[in-house]
């Protein structure tokens, strides 16, 4: 484990410059718009949740519509709150 | 109900959600008792093998979902290191790899990389940079800026670290540094450079890196103890669903 860890550890400083290109980052990246990247982690907060509550694969499945649901129904009222803030100011 | 995989153990110790611990005996008591930590699955009742969990919960520290491949629960193993690991690299290159590093220096304190380092050995180079940049050779390892701190006004660093980042960095050039021999010492703010060159990008893989981090806590519990069962709600809509003369399939009680 130890020698796996000091190969990829040692890779992945020798590949930085080429991996984490920042140019690369703001050609691909640059024409989304911000909100957008919180949806993939209310995916992934929702499937980490579900995964921890239960065993079953099919259960997950479900349970993790259900916190998506919630979660995203949750952010999304708090995001009109502020929206609608913002246009009656 | 226990698997048959189970059925030569002497003595069970179930750890069950909630404060609830269910000590069941199985016959042959005397032969030497061998215990085994198992936890009750919420969905179907059968037993988790957790196996050890103390090593189990290490595991999933050091790579998330590995304590789980360990207990044999290979779906839920693969689910969380896939799911963790991409939202962890996702959000380095998303910062362009400079989002998580450690730094204690008065004024620039990294908070954030307590809850990057949940994440577990993948932060592991922040640590390794930032003790090279601070030690005696004042340069991070193989002079790669990957996970190193930021250099702050007044820093210290090695020639030919000096020399790399003015060859390398479109934002340093070579008069940025004071020539100090042996040493050369920067004059700027590297750390202001960085959300000028990334903007909004800084934040946002600063806010992966600790969500993926913060998540993978939950998978370490769930190596040490098993799944944490229903919610409350959950367990009150399945009673209904049980007590309903309609329902097709009652889940068996936990």
């Amino acid at each position: 484990m130890v020698a796996t860890t000091t190969v990829t550890l040692t890779t992945v400083l020798a590949m930085s410059p080429w991996l984490f290109d920042t140019p690369l980052v703001g050609m691909l990246a640059g024409r989304v718009p911000g909100i957008f990247f919180g949806l993939p982690l209310v995916a992934l907060a929702s499937l980490i949740f579900a995964a921890t509550h239960h065993e079953d694969p099919a259960a997950i499945r479900l349970a993790t519509v259900h916190w998506t649901v919630w979660l995203g129904g949750m952010l999304g009222i708090v995001l009109a709150a502020v929206l609608l803030l913002g246009w009656l100011q | 109900m226990l698997p048959s995989r189970d059925a030569g153990i002497d003595r069970y110790r179930c750890r069950v959600h909630g404060n609830r611990s269910v000590t069941s005996s199985v016959g042959r008591s005397a032969e030497p008792q061998l215990s085994r930590i198992v936890a009750i699955s919420p969905d179907d009742g059968s037993a988790i093998d957790l196996r050890n969990p103390a090593l189990a919960a290490v595991l999933s520290w050091a790579v998330p979902g590995l304590g789980q491949l360990y207990q044999g629960r290979t779906t839920k193993g693969g689910l969380f290191m896939a799911a963790i690991l991409t939202t962890f690299v996702l959000g380095l290159w998303l910062g362009g790899g400079k989002v998580v590093y450690a730094s204690w220096k008065p004024g620039d304190t990294r908070w954030a990389f307590v809850c990057q380092a949940g994440a577990g050995l993948v932060a592991l180079p922040a640590v390794v940079q930032s003790a090279k940049l601070l030690g005696p050779a004042r340069q991070p390892l193989f002079l790669s800026s990957f996970m190193a701190p930021p250099l702050a006004a007044g820093q210290y660093v090695s020639r030919a670290y000096a020399d790399q980042l003015a060859r390398h960095d479109p934002d340093i050039q070579p008069d940025d540094f004071f020539d100090k021999p042996p040493l050369k010492q920067f004059r700027r703010d590297q750390l202001a450079q960085w959300h000028r060159q990334l903007g909004k990008f800084f934040d946002i893989g600063t806010l992966y890196t600790m969500l993926a981090g913060m998540l993978n806590l939950l998978v370490i519990y769930d190596a040490w103890a098993g799944p944490l069962g229903p919610s409350d709600e959950e367990k009150k809509r399945r009673e209904a669903a049980s007590a309903s003369p309609t329902a097709s399939s009652p889940v068996r009680a936990s």
